[in-house]
This record gives structure tokens, C-alpha cells and sequence, in this order.
């Protein structure tokens, strides 16, 4: 497989890929077009609006699939497209999905992302989320996992108008694992929200959920999560902890944790938080000769990392980190060979 | 000699209570001073003040650092004045590594000096250098901030931290407590290395075991926010052995 470095020519001439990271292959999708055919083992079937990505029985594809999704000039109405991932038992995959807008239109977008994760098969998905405040994205996921499968997933948020991420996911198959990991960053008038819903439908499967939030200005966040768990879903674990970092007095954080509880030999918890920057930190890193600012970005990374830590592809790992940082420091992230702001 | 500081008339409260009631003191470059004091005396709140805590309030007097008037500076100002404040009560942060707190403190104080940010290789071996005064190993700068330290490796961290940035005057709140013979032996060899001619320390103890590696020029007895007594070192060793009650007593 090789590597793709995009200059679509017609809609957007403006747009060329970054540096790729090692060992990924890059899909790209415009206005909820794929762009590509079938790449080597992966199948990828087109519709009019969105794609099947299909990975075969016993299949380990081991470079990082990313798929580049912008929002481009060439289509400003609202659009609905929908994509679907599916692992076959025993095979795994890593995947990467990037969502940009390349102008600042008044986008709106309404995606539908199912993913179903068959028997033994392990997922690493990151989902990473760039766009300009004139955005509107709901990004729906239904997430379907069977026997001893296993979903990694970070979501992160790094900008957006008005960001709305709906996470459903069915554990479905005994002795599965689904850990769900989330960060968003927040400023200016943006609005982000999560709605996870975990269904233990089964016995014995584990799920984890971490959402933590930076927020400054005036900028609103909401979390609700759900976890149900059935009747017979003895042996389940679940746990859910979201995590809100205010630096600004306006700035307004909604966290809503929910447990249903049908099964009684489970272990379950949730906790929330919402907190401001710590003085003493600041006050200690500051007698130091960190300037204020400098320090608040030290305690907002610290603060943000937990939420990456288990992105197991370090590269990846340091990328995000950097876009974070730079996220946080006030500049919409983007490289240097690259008038976009993609990953 | 060159006045590092002047304080004049301090007076300083917190939650409109006042703590700090009036403190006169000099400290000239090259000079040790002692603070001594019972407990509650102020000693921290003087550091505090001095290192720009913003939820003190300073009501009264002047503070002249270096010949600027360190009142109105920031803490970080200050810090990149020349001023260390070595807390009684190190603070743990986790999730920033000591690399990375220690790398950004020193890059943050050379951008001052408008001098270009160390590599990562010169920051090493600065770094490797200087936890070599304090005998700390290498593998704690990977950790978080204090995380996990124990209150003497804590103390040292902070005579790390004092080295690495080379202050001009460095306020040493009771670094001594809770650390064993041997530690105390290194952090105070440590401070005595770190001495030159144009430095100065301040060193709150209570304790004359401190003093005897860290020997003072003068020692201050703080009592309810005032300094009562001032004298050379000997003054330290009659505290120990009569306590505080006759200075007290003399002061009222
Ligand atoms: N937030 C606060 N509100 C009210 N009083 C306070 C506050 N912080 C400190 N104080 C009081 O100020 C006084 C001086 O405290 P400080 O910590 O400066 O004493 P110290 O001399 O350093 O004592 P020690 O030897 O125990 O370290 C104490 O009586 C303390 O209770
Ligand atoms: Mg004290």
C-alpha cells in the first residue's frame, strides 16, 4: 500500500494532506463522498453519500487507516451521509477518522457512523474533530460488539461550532470490552455535547467510559452518560467518570451521569467533577518564573492527558498531544505545510 | 556590601486578619540571615509575601528588591528578578513532569535574558549537573512534580530547583524539617555550593542543627508578626536551650 497525499483538483485545490503519519494509508472523503476504491485487503464500497469499510474474517490490517472528512465551499447545504465500519471475527483494525471544514461556511452535518465489531476482533478507533465555529456536526455512532471484541476508542474535540457527539454502544456478545475515552475543548461561544449510552445487554463484559473537558469564555459543554445494564448481565463492570476544567467564570459545564441497573452481581460507578485551575499549582509554578499563562497550559495538559494516554500508536499520541497544546495556547491547530487544519 | 533587599514597615493580612505587623529587615549580598520564630509566628507569611501570593494583602511598608519595587511585581517577575521561595509545604502537580516544569522555569527565565531556549540535550546536562549537588537520581525528573516524594525528597527537589535557577536571594522556608541526618548533611551542602558573593540566603528554621552546616551572619527572632530580636548566630544556639519565653518577655 502506498501512502496518498491529496490535492483534490476540482472543489477545493486548496487542500493537500499534511505529512501522513508512518504506516497509514489515507482515505478522504469530500462533502460525505469517498474519494477512494477498494484498498488492498480493505473493501470499501461507496454510496451516494458515505461508504462501507469492510475488514474480512481473520483479517490484521496493520497500518493506521485515516479517513479525512472535509466539509468543502463546493456543497454549503445541510447534509446527511453515512458511513459503516465492520470487522469480521477475528480481525482487527486501526482507524483514524479526521472531520474538518475547509471554509467557514454555515456547515451543517449530520453523520451516521456504525460500527460492528465481530467475535475476537479488536477496534482502535480515534476520532478526531477540527472545525471552524460556523459548524454544526452531529456525529451519531452506533456501536455494536460481539464475543471477547474489543473497542478503543478516544474521541477528541479540539474545535467546533456546535459539536454534538451521540455514542451508542450494545455490548452484545459475552466477555466484550469497550473503553471510551473523550476529550473536548471548549472557548469563545462554542457548545459541545456527548451522549454516550452503554448497553450491557450480556454477561461479563467490561465497558470504561472518560470524558474530560477544558473549557474557557463562554463556552457551554454537556455530558450525559447512560449505562444500562440488563437483567442477566451478571459479571458486568462499567465504569464513567467525566472531568470539566473551567478557566473562565462564564464558561458552563452540564454533566449528567445515569445508571440502570437490572443485574445484581456488577460493579458499576460514575463520578463528576467541575473544577477550576488550581491557585496553589499556579501560585508554586509561577515562584518559579512560569509566567501565568505558561502555567495554566501546563495544568490544562496535565489536566487533558489522561484522556489520550491510551492511544497505544505514540506518533499518534504525540501528534494529538501537539494539537492540543497548540489548541489550547489559541491557535486554530494546524502545520506548517498546510494552509488547513487537518490532522 | 550591595542591599539584595529592603523590607520597611511590612504590614501584611489575610481574611482581615494581620498577620505581618511591622518587619524591618536588610539582607546584603553575601550575607546568611536566620529566621527563628514559634509557630504561627508569620514565617511563611513573610515568604509568602515576599514570592507575590496574591491572597495576602499587603497593608502597610515597602519591599525594595534589587532596587525595584518588588510589591507591585508579579510572582513570576520576581522569580526572574533573582527571587526563590524554597515552600515549607512543596506542592505536587500531577501530570507535569519535574522535566518539563524545570525545562519550562528555565527556558521562561532565559527568554527574560533574551537568550534562545536550551536544547533538550544542554537542559539534560544542566539538569544531570545540578541534581548531582542534591544527590537525586536522574529517574525522579520523569515523574510529576513532588508526586510521590517523600517530604525529604521533596526538600530536595527544591534545592534542586533553586540551583537549576540560581537566585539571587533564596528564602529557605524550614527546608531542614522532616529530613533525616543525612539529607539534612546534603541540602545543606547543597545551599553552602550554591553561596557566592552576590547571593544571599534567608533560611527559617527551628532549629540550630540547620545552622550548624548553614552557618548565619545574623539570626531574627519573629514573634506575632514583628521581629523582636536580632543578633549573630549565637542567638540561635540560646533559643535552643532557653526557648522563647525570655525573648518574649524582654520584647514586652
Ligand atoms: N487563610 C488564613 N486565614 C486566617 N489566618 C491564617 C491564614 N493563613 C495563615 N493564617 C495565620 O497566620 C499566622 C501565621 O502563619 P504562618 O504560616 O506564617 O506561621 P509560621 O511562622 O510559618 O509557623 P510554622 O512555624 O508553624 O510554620 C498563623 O496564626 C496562621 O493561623
Ligand atoms: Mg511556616
Amino acid at each position: 500500500m502506498t501512502n496518498y497525499i491529496y490535492t483534490p483538483d476540482n472543489n477545493n485545490p486548496g487542500f493537500r494532506c499534511r505529512v501522513p503519519l508512518n504506516n497509514t494509508v489515507q482515505l478522504f472523503v469530500a462533502d460525505g463522498i469517498m474519494q477512494q476504491e477498494n484498498i488492498g485487503e480493505i473493501s470499501i464500497q461507496q454510496q451516494e453519500r458515505g461508504y462501507t469499510l469492510h475488514v474480512e474474517k481473520g483479517k490484521n490490517i496493520p497500518e493506521l487507516l485515516q479517513i479525512i472528512s472535509v466539509r468543502t465551499s463546493a456543497n454549503t447545504r445541510p447534509l446527511d451521509f453515512s458511513s459503516r465500519f465492520e470487522l469480521e471475527s477475528c480481525s482487527s483494525a486501526k482507524l483514524l477518522l479526521c472531520s474538518h471544514t475547509l471554509s467557514e461556511d454555515n456547515f451543517a452535518t449530520n453523520e451516521n457512523i456504525s460500527v460492528e465489531i465481530g467475535e475476537n476482533a479488536v477496534l482502535d478507533l480515534v476520532m478526531m474533530q477540527n472545525e471552524h465555529n460556523n459548524s454544526i456536526h452531529n456525529a451519531k455512532f452506533d456501536i455494536s460488539l460481539a464475543a471477547n471484541s474489543l473497542l478503543r476508542f478516544h474521541i477528541v474535540t479540539l474545535h467546533g461550532g456546535e459539536i454534538t457527539n451521540t455514542i451508542n454502544v450494545n455490548l452484545n456478545g459475552k466477555g466484550c470490552e469497550c473503553d471510551l475515552n473523550g476529550l473536548y475543548l471548549a472557548n469563545g461561544k462554542q457548545h459541545i455535547s456527548n451522549k454516550v449510552n452503554i448497553s450491557h445487554n450480556v454477561p461479563e463484559c467490561h465497558s470504561n467510559q472518560l470524558f474530560k473537558g477544558i473549557l474557557e469564555d463562554e463556552a457551554i459543554t454537556k455530558f450525559s452518560g447512560t449505562i444500562l445494564v440488563a437483567k442477566d448481565a451478571q459479571k458486568t463492570e462499567a465504569y464513567q467518570a467525566n472531568n470539566n476544567l473551567l478557566s473562565s467564570d462564564f464558561a458552563k459545564a452540564y454533566t449528567q451521569p445515569h445508571l440502570e441497573i437490572y443485574a445484581d452481581d456488577v460493579k458499576c460507578s460514575h463520578g463528576a467533577t467541575v473544577g477550576s485551575l488550581n491557585e496553589d499549582e499556579l501560585f508554586y509554578m509561577r515562584s518559579r518564573g512560569i509566567s501565568y499563562n505558561e502555567a495554566k497550559l501546563l495544568q490544562q495538559q496535565a489536566f487533558a492527558y489522561a484522556a489520550l494516554a491510551k492511544i497505544n500508536n505514540p506518533e499518534l499520541l504525540d501528534r494529538l498531544g501537539n494539537l492540543v497544546e497548540k489548541r489550547l495556547r489559541g491557535e486554530f491547530s494546524h502545520c506548517q505545510n498546510c494552509s488547513t487544519h487537518c490532522c | 556590601m550591595e542591599n539584595l533587599i529592603e523590607i520597611k514597615d511590612l504590614h501584611a493580612s489575610i481574611n482581615g486578619k494581620e498577620i505581618l505587623k511591622g518587619i524591618n529587615l536588610t539582607v546584603k549580598a553575601g550575607e546568611v540571615h536566620a529566621i527563628m520564630g514559634p509557630n504561627g509566628s508569620g514565617k511563611s507569611t513573610l515568604s509568602a509575601v515576599l514570592a507575590g501570593k496574591e491572597n495576602y494583602e499587603v497593608t502597610g511598608g515597602s519591599v525594595t528588591f534589587l532596587g525595584r519595587n518588588l510589591l507591585e511585581m508579579s510572582p513570576e517577575e520576581r522569580s526572574w528578578a533573582g527571587l526563590f521561595l524554597g515552600f515549607q509545604y512543596p506542592i505536587e502537580i500531577p501530570g507535569v513532569t519535574n522535566v518539563n516544569f524545570m525545562k519550562t522555569a528555565v527556558n521562561e527565565h532565559r527568554k527574560q535574558n533574551n537568550l534562545p531556549a536550551l536544547t533538550a540535550a544542554e537542559y539534560l546536562k544542566l539538569m544531570r549537573e545540578k541534581l548531582a549537588i542534591v544527590e537525586m537520581d536522574p529517574a525522579f525528573s520523569s515523574r510529576g512534580v513532588n508526586v510521590g516524594f517523600s517530604g525529604g525528597e521533596k526538600k530536595r527537589n527544591e534545592i534542586f530547583q533553586m540551583a537549576m535557577l540560581n537566585p539571587r536571594l533564596a528564602i529557605l522556608d524550614e527546608t531542614d524539617s522532616g529530613l533525616d541526618v543525612d539529607a539534612l548533611r546534603i541540602v545543606a551542602n547543597g545551599v553552602n555550593k550554591l553561596k557566592t558573593p552576590q547571593n544571599a540566603t534567608i533560611v527559617i528554621t527551628h532549629y540550630q542543627r540547620l545552622l550548624d552546616y548553614i552557618v548565619p551572619d545574623i539570626v531574627h527572632v519573629l514573634y506575632k508578626g514583628r521581629i523582636i530580636k536580632t543578633s549573630g548566630k549565637e542567638l540561635a544556639l540560646e533559643v535552643e536551650s532557653r526557648g522563647y519565653d525570655w525573648l518574649i518577655n524582654e520584647s514586652e
